[in-house]
């Protein structure tokens, strides 16, 4: 029940408000994202007391993996909500629907035990999303949608070809089976399937999968599409849509390790991780423009989770994944206050924003403190979740790769300082007005859940990456 | 079943490859609505002799979708552009060099997996991994929007003629949200092409380059 309602209600929601208006649309879009929320926490919370939920007779299951990317999705599409008004005034019928469309398609790919159907919901966040990022319709942002649908129907299409492959490998073992598509199906099925079949189909699903996670070289559309979209957008993109793609990918790690062993994909993990890192220290060493400059560090974060979950081991995985919620946190903050600077500064390349502390306190420090975190400075949970993928690599016998990581990551650090440290400084640009001290609240409830994953730990959430970790190890 | 299995599956590449070698977009357009109707044909060939009924329902959809609403989505894209493409000395040669070293790949590639198969329609499934392969090429390499998307539905027929012979076609629902998608992404497509057009009174790619770093 609460699965279905958790999905029922976005869905909903995004009908009704396709056809409201002006405060009626704003209240209902309030609502709306406080129910889901709601919704996802207890949704969540209900996995930690019974393993895991299902609906429809199995086609809607949440384990524990499915139960942390829910609460990421509804924490962060709450931010994102709170800001959304400031953005969709001009024309909710444009904004709102997609907001809500956007989350439910997201939800649906998380909790959906069918492999197939998976596929079509995280297909459905392109499509739900593309409007949305076209909708200030300006010649960058025509540009930043068609390339953004394009790569990624074209990079899920190549998905789709694994997951075609995948299907085949298990009709031609166990042709009689039920529900072949399941996840658990196949789970179970996994160690009696084709090793060089599925091997095939999961250098398919990775490189698709991967265009949607951002991963290097499939990253292209990343940086225009972040940068273009309005800041509640770019936050929720960043922030979980990429940890989606992640998200496909490790379901099908066990069935591909329990199949073929596990070499062969910590070997293409680890190749593609390391890539982005590069791809995105290239980039953040001088980057010009600060929402690129957001995007790019995406591509760095999620190469990280990637090397962690190629590491492998308790602290490899358990590592990766509190560095998904880590960087959710963090990058949805940051791309939400970059919305207020431009605002303020009407422009999102760098020499133009001067004096940041000095013209907007209260988002000026907000944006210097999440910054920090996202840099991966202690006391904040991105520091310690850097450390242990680090760390896992470095135990792993894969001294190598993690010392070119943490090089790289390095020259990513010091790209990030100096852009931060041109920004806050300097004389007062801009003519920009300070939203009320209140609007900062949610900002330092974010980051205080930040030092919480930095400093002390909240019960239960050593006992949720271990569930995790238990469904994606073989 | 098998012989005729495998020469629709072998004009299937044909078309494909066609749609490589030609340069008029019109042409290319017809070619890959034959080649749905092709992939329709061959759709209920596998029904007739399996008893599969779902899979009559795809062939409907594949008519409706990909020989009848796309190709005419695609001519109303191309509308008032050229038909070939202006710049001269661009051969097709090379391009299908490229598309036929893909075919040898996915011969390559595939021929010890889908000999595991154990259904009478396995010797085509090298066939449909080549169109994709191709169509996946053509899609990269094409030099305006519509080429693009024109390789990215050849590549589209192509995974989807592979799950006709390799599985005999997906679960029902699945197909059907596959079908949706694509019918959605060509809708998107036209609403921006449109709009792409009226920007830039192109629609090259390489006048998209608003966006860089």
């Amino acid at each position: 029940m609460l699965l279905i309602a958790l999905l029922l209600v976005p869905l909903l929601a995004a009908g009704v408000l396709a056809l409201t208006q002006d405060r009626v649309a704003t209240v209902v879009h309030g609502i709306a994202s406080l129910v889901t929320v709601a919704l996802a926490i207890a949704a969540a919370a209900a996995v930690v007391r019974h393993t895991s939920l299902d609906a429809l007779d199995g086609f809607l299951r949440a384990d524990a993996l499915s139960a942390w990317m829910v609460t990421l999705i509804g924490v962060v599409a709450a931010l994102a909500a709170l800001e959304a008004p400031h953005y969709a005034h001009g024309a909710p019928r444009r904004f709102y629907p997609f907001f809500h469309l956007f989350v439910f398609t997201m939800l649906l790919a998380v909790t959906t035990d069918d492999i197939g159907f998976m596929w079509v919901a995280v297909e459905g966040t392109t499509l739900a999303s593309v409007f949305l990022v076209n909708f200030e319709r300006t010649r960058a942002s025509l540009e930043a949608s068609y390339k953004y649908v394009l790569i990624c129907s074209v990079g899920i299409a190549v998905a789709f070809l694994g997951t075609v492959l995948i299907y085949f490998a298990d009709v031609a073992q166990f042709g009689g089976a039920e529900h072949v598509l399941r996840w658990t199906t196949l789970r179970r099925l996994a160690p009696g399937l084709s090793p060089r079949t599925v091997e095939m189909a999961f250098v398919f699903l990775l490189v698709g999968y991967g265009t949607k996670a951002g991963l290097a070289p499939m990253h292209t559309w990343l940086p225009d599409a972040h940068s273009e979209a309005p800041a509640p957008v770019s936050a929720m993109m960043s922030g979980i849509l990429l940890a989606i793609g992640v998200y496909a990918i490790l379901r099908f790690k066990p069935i591909v390790e329990l199949a073929a062993g596990p070499a062969f994909v910590r070997r293409l993990l680890l190749g593609l991780g390391l890539a982005s890192i590069a791809v995105a220290a290239a980039f953040l060493w001088n980057p010009r423009n600060y929402k690129r400059m957001l995007a790019y560090s995406s591509v760095e974060h999620i190469g990280l989770v990637t090397l962690g979950l190629g590491f492998g081991g308790p602290w490899g995985i358990a590592g990766a994944m509190l560095h998904i919620a880590n960087h959710a946190l963090a990058k949805s903050v940051l791309f939400l206050l970059s919305g207020r600077i431009r605002t303020a500064y009407a422009s999102t390349e760098i020499d133009a924003v001067r004096g940041l502390l000095a013209r907007l306190p209260v988002t000026g420090s907000l944006f210097f403190a999440a910054m920090l975190a996202l840099m991966g400075l202690p006391p904040f949970g991105l520091f310690v979740s850097e450390v242990m993928i680090l760390g896992a690599g470095f135990a792993g016998g894969y001294s190598v790769v993690a010392a070119v990581a943490l090089g790289l990551v390095v020259i990513a650090f010091a790209g990030l300082l100096r852009a931060l440290q041109r920004m806050l400084h300097g004389e007062a640009a801009g003519r920009g007005v300070e939203r009320g001290a209140w609007t900062a609240v949610p900002f330092v409830a974010a980051l205080a859940l930040l030092l919480m994953t930095g400093l002390a730990w909240p019960p239960g959430l050593a006992g949720a990456l271990e569930g995790i970790a238990g469904v994606i190890t073989p | 079943m098998s012989d005729l299995s495998n020469l629709l599956a072998f004009l299937g590449l044909v078309t494909t490859l066609l749609m490589v070698w030609r340069q008029s977009r019109p042409a290319r357009v017809r070619l890959l609505a034959a080649q749905s109707v092709l992939l329709a044909v061959h759709a209920v060939t596998i029904a007739w002799f399996t008893g599969r009924r779902g899979l009559l329902l795809v062939a409907v959809a594949l008519v409706l979708v990909k020989a009848w609403w796309i190709p005419r989505a695609l001519g109303r894209m191309g509308a008032g552009g050229a038909a070939r493409p202006v710049a001269p000395g661009r051969s097709s040669g090379i391009r299908l060099l490229v598309a036929g070293a893909l075919v040898v790949v996915a011969y390559a590639l595939i021929l010890p997996v889908s000999a595991s198969s154990p259904l009478p329609t396995r010797g085509g499934i090298p066939l449909a991994f080549a169109m994709a392969l191709v169509g996946l090429y053509a899609c990269v390499s094409g030099r305006e929007v519509v080429d693009q998307i024109l390789g990215f539905l050849m590549f589209e027929n192509g995974i989807f003629a592979l799950g006709l012979l390799a599985t005999y076609g997906l679960p029902g629902l699945v197909e059907a949200g596959v079908f949706l998608d694509v019918l959605v992404v060509v809708m998107v497509l036209e609403g921006l092409v449109i709009q792409i057009r009226r920007e830039h009174a192109s629609l090259d790619v390489d006048r998209l380059r608003e966006l860089r770093g």
